[in-house]
Order: structure tokens, then C-alpha cells, then sequence
């Protein structure tokens, strides 16, 4: 993470201002885990039945799991459903 | 999401299917074109998602170039946009809602309820005069000044009220009652008694009483003389009687009432027929005529719209409501009672508004069929009835004259 994001997600955070619209940082929500929310991504590296990697801009998410079925996909966010196992966050 | 999907439902969207092993790179070119992508679902070498409509028009040539297949159109709006290729339809469509707004938006008829036709064919005649002829637009039409000018071109109306129900002008008229004008005159009369009586009270205002108190008098027997002795001259001269006759009268009373009844029930059941009704004569529709041995009868006529006012074609609806004939035995109180209203009625119609009931006897009595009633009722009422007399003309006189010399 750059240290001007940093600045910028600090300042947010004590603005109280939410972190995403402020910072490039990602927004993940989770329902259960049945569903996963995550706003702020860049793509999606791969998507397969049982793994769904999503690219943001500082860190990969990898999700695990299994039945995966994206629900919806914009510019700005993504939503994945199915039976999560699995979140694992990785430097590019 | 739901809003979401249903956004789109309207809109419209498309179905496709893309046959790539780097399908994650072409759905990110899609997302940084700005296209949104739902609902994609991976099968083995393939995946399947649904983008709008409007996207798949605008990037036909990136959807090319990735060698999407279409699978599926669906929405609303693609939906609009067969419709205006079929243009019969739609002018159908057209067609339709302007009949339906000339149907609903103009009255086709006008109705005159609570008086003669003749009344009614004048306020139609009135209506037109004053430029209103069906069919006529609803909105134009001014209740309160129809009212108005009603009120103003018949002063024998008490009530009117005018509004539109359906297609119908409904005027609703209130005629004044004409009194009829006290007839007054000065032909020489006498009074005579109505009926048999005892005389209470006489009370002359003017001609000769000839009756006194206690008196028993018979139907048509004089009371008051309309011939009187004139104080300055001795002649007799002829005047109009008037004043009141206060008499005693009886009235005797016989009636029975059975003890069982039959008594007429209707069933739940009921059967509707239709027939045309063309100048007078009926044309069966639907439906049997009479299709129940005990029933009532109920006709209703149905208006067509444009063919009732061009043509004396119309439609009516009879019902049948079937009844089942029930024996009920009436107690003896209800049955007296009965009797008595009965009683009580009759007299009213024999005897004038002013009398008074003096003295009744009523006796009940039965048998094994009927329960009888014996009254007599002793009435005060004025019994005087007014007759003209005539004065005898000049040949008269001859004849008279001659007789009583023969």
C-alpha cells in the first residue's frame, strides 16, 4: 500500500468519511458465507466452479470454495455467490 | 437485486454465451467498456451471461470480435418494438380505446324519470332546442344549468334533478300536484243526507233546516232547504244551502280469516332468460319461458347503446325466482288483530275524515276452518251531501198546472 493511500485511508478514517470513496482501499461485505460483496476491484483474474480471483489495486483476493456463480459484475463491484470456504489476500 | 432484474425485464436484455479459454480477460474488457455483466455461470469450457440490451447494440463489434453467441432476446421494451412492426395491431389497439372513449365519454341517451311521455318528449324537445342532442360529450354537459333552465321553461315542476349515470342522461321531475280551485257558486241548492242517521246536531249557515235533533233521516232525504220565505215579499225564493249536519251512524262488520295458509316462500333458486323485444313483439334469446310451476316475475329492459336510439330494438332480462307453496297456521291473536286493521280500513273509506268513533262492540268467535269478527261501530260524521235544486221553467209551470186541474 503506498503511503499516500495510507494518508488518505487514515484521514478517512478519522474524517469518518467511509474508507473506499476516499482511498483505493477494497470494500469486502460478506453475507454468511453465501455471498460475497467487494467494491473497488480492477477485474477478475480467473473464475472457475470452485475459485474466483479478483484483482484490486494494491492486493489479489482469492475465494474458495465451491458452486460459484457470479451474480453481478460493473466497474465498480463485484458480487459472488456459492459456498465459501476460503478468502486468501495476496500481494500482486 | 430484484430491482435490479426487473429494470432490465423492462428494458430488456440478452442472453449470451461466449467459447473462450480467456473469458476473464474479455469480461474485463466488458467491465472497462462500462458494461454490466449478470449472472454468469460457468459449464465446463464455457460461460453464459446476461448484458442489457442496450449495451448489446451499442457494442455489437466488440461482441463480434469476441464471437459471443446470442441465445436469447428478452424484455419489455424488445416486446414494444414487435409491436410496431405489427401495425394492424396497434391500430386495433387504436381503434379500440377510441371506441371505448367515445362509448364512456359521451352520453347516447337521455331519460326522463317521474313524469308522462308527453312531459318527457317536451323536455327532450326543450334539450334540443337548447342545442343539447345526444350523443354529446359528457364534459360539455352543465347539470345545474339543465336543472335551471328546466325550472324555467316548465312552471310545473317542483323537483328536478339531472346527472349522468353511464351513458344515460338521467332527469329526474317532480310535477306540482294542481289543487284544484274551490268551486263556488250560487246556484240555489239543498243538502241532503248521504247515508241513514241519527241527527245530533244541525248547524244552517244558510237555507231552511226542515230536520231537528233526534231525528232518524234515510240516504237522500233533505236536510237543508234551499227554498226560503223572503221576510219583505212572502215569496218563496230559491238560495244555496250550506252548514253541517252532525249525525249518528252505524256500520256493521263480517269477516273471517282462515286458520291455515298458504303462504308462498322463495327458494334460493332462480333462472334468467333474455329475449329481444322488436316493435312490441318478443324473440327468445336465451332461457325457457316459465320454467318453475310457483314463481315470481321480475323484467328489466336493457338499453343497447347507438341500437336502441336508431332501431325499437332491446333487450330484456326476466327473472324467474321459483317458490315453494307452504301451509302456515295463523294463531288466533295475529288473525284478530287482521281482521281488525281490515275493519278499521273499510271504515275509513266509508266514513269522512272528520267523523269520530262513539261506540264499538267487536265479537271474535271460530270454527274449526276461520275465526270471524262481528263489530258494529257508531260514527258522529257530518252526513250532509249538496244538490242542485232547479227552477221549474214556464212549460213546466203548463204541465203542473194542468195536471192539478185534471
Amino acid at each position: 500500500m503506498s503511503k499516500f493511500n495510507n494518508f488518505r485511508s487514515y484521514l478517512a478514517d478519522n474524517l469518518e468519511i467511509p474508507n473506499d470513496a476516499f482511498s483505493d482501499n477494497f470494500d469486502l461485505r460478506m453475507h454468511g458465507n453465501k455471498k460475497v460483496i467487494i467494491e473497488n476491484h480492477t477485474g477478475i483474474i480467473v473464475y472457475e466452479d470452485n475459485e474466483v480471483g479478483i484483482k484490486t489495486n494494491e492486493q489479489n483476493i482469492l475465494i474458495k470454495g465451491s458452486k460459484f456463480k457470479i451474480e453481478e459484475i460493473n466497474s465498480f463491484k463485484v458480487i459472488v455467490k456459492g459456498e465459501i470456504k476460503e478468502i486468501i489476500f495476496s500481494k500482486e | 437485486m430484484l430491482i435490479f432484474k426487473l429494470m432490465y425485464l423492462i428494458r430488456g436484455y440478452v442472453l449470451v454465451r461466449l467459447k473462450d479459454a480467456n473469458f476473464e480477460k474479455i469480461m474485463n474488457l466488458l467491465r472497462k467498456k462500462g458494461i454490466v455483466m449478470w449472472d454468469i455461470e460457468k459449464k465446463n469450457d464455457e460461460i453464459k451471461f446476461k448484458i442489457s440490451y442496450d449495451d448489446y447494440r451499442k457494442y455489437q463489434d466488440i461482441i463480434k470480435e469476441t464471437k459471443m453467441e446470442t441465445i436469447k432476446k428478452k424484455g419489455f421494451a424488445l416486446n414494444l418494438r414487435k409491436i410496431k412492426v405489427r401495425k394492424g395491431f396497434v391500430a386495433g389497439i387504436f381503434i379500440l380505446s377510441i371506441c371505448l372513449y367515445l362509448l364512456s365519454s359521451l352520453v347516447w341517451n337521455v331519460e326522463v324519470i317521474g313524469t308522462n311521455n308527453l312531459t318527457a318528449k317536451k323536455i327532450k324537445l326543450v334539450l334540443e332546442e337548447n342545442e343539447i342532442k345526444v350523443p354529446v360529450s359528457q364534459g360539455s354537459l352543465e347539470t345545474k344549468s339543465i336543472e335551471t333552465m328546466l325550472y324555467k321553461n316548465f312552471d310545473n315542476f317542483k323537483f328536478v334533478e339531472v346527472y349522468v349515470e353511464g351513458s344515460n342522461l338521467i332527469i329526474f321531475v317532480k310535477e306540482k300536484n294542481i289543487e284544484p280551485a274551490e268551486f263556488k257558486n250560487n246556484e240555489p241548492s239543498s243538502i241532503v243526507s248521504k247515508k241513514n242517521a241519527i241527527i245530533s246536531k244541525v248547524i244552517a249557515k244558510s237555507g231552511q233546516p226542515v230536520v231537528k235533533e233526534g231525528d232518524v233521516v234515510y240516504e237522500g232525504q233533505t236536510l237543508i232547504m234551499g227554498i226560503i220565505k223572503n221576510k219583505n215579499s212572502e215569496e218563496f225564493v230559491m238560495v244555496p244551502s250550506d252548514g253541517i249536519i252532525y249525525a249518528k251512524t252505524y256500520y256493521n262488520f263480517e269477516m273471517k280469516e282462515e286458520k291455515i295458509r298458504d303462504v308462498n316462500i322463495s327458494t334460493d333458486s332462480s333462472k334468467v332468460r333474455f329475449f329481444l323485444k322488436i316493435n312490441g313483439k318478443n324473440v327468445k334469446i336465451i332461457g325457457d319461458k316459465a320454467p318453475y310451476e310457483n314463481y315470481t316475475y321480475k323484467e328489466r329492459t336493457i338499453a343497447v347503446p347507438i341500437l336502441s336510439s336508431l332501431t325499437n330494438i332491446k333487450i330484456v332480462k326476466s327473472v324467474y325466482y321459483e317458490e315453494t307453496v307452504k301451509k302456515i297456521e295463523i294463531d288466533e291473536n295475529t288473525a284478530q288483530n287482521k281482521m281488525k286493521v281490515a275493519m278499521y280500513d273499510d271504515l275509513i273509506k266509508k266514513c269522512n275524515n272528520d267523523s269520530k268513533i262513539l261506540k264499538s262492540s267487536i265479537n271474535f268467535t271460530e270454527d274449526d276452518q276461520f275465526y270471524y269478527l262481528r263489530a258494529q261501530i257508531e260514527v258522529m260524521e257530518d252526513i250532509g251531501e249538496s244538490v242542485k235544486i232547479y227552477p221549474m221553467t214556464d212549460a213546466q209551470d203548463e204541465i203542473n198546472e194542468e195536471n192539478q186541474g185534471g
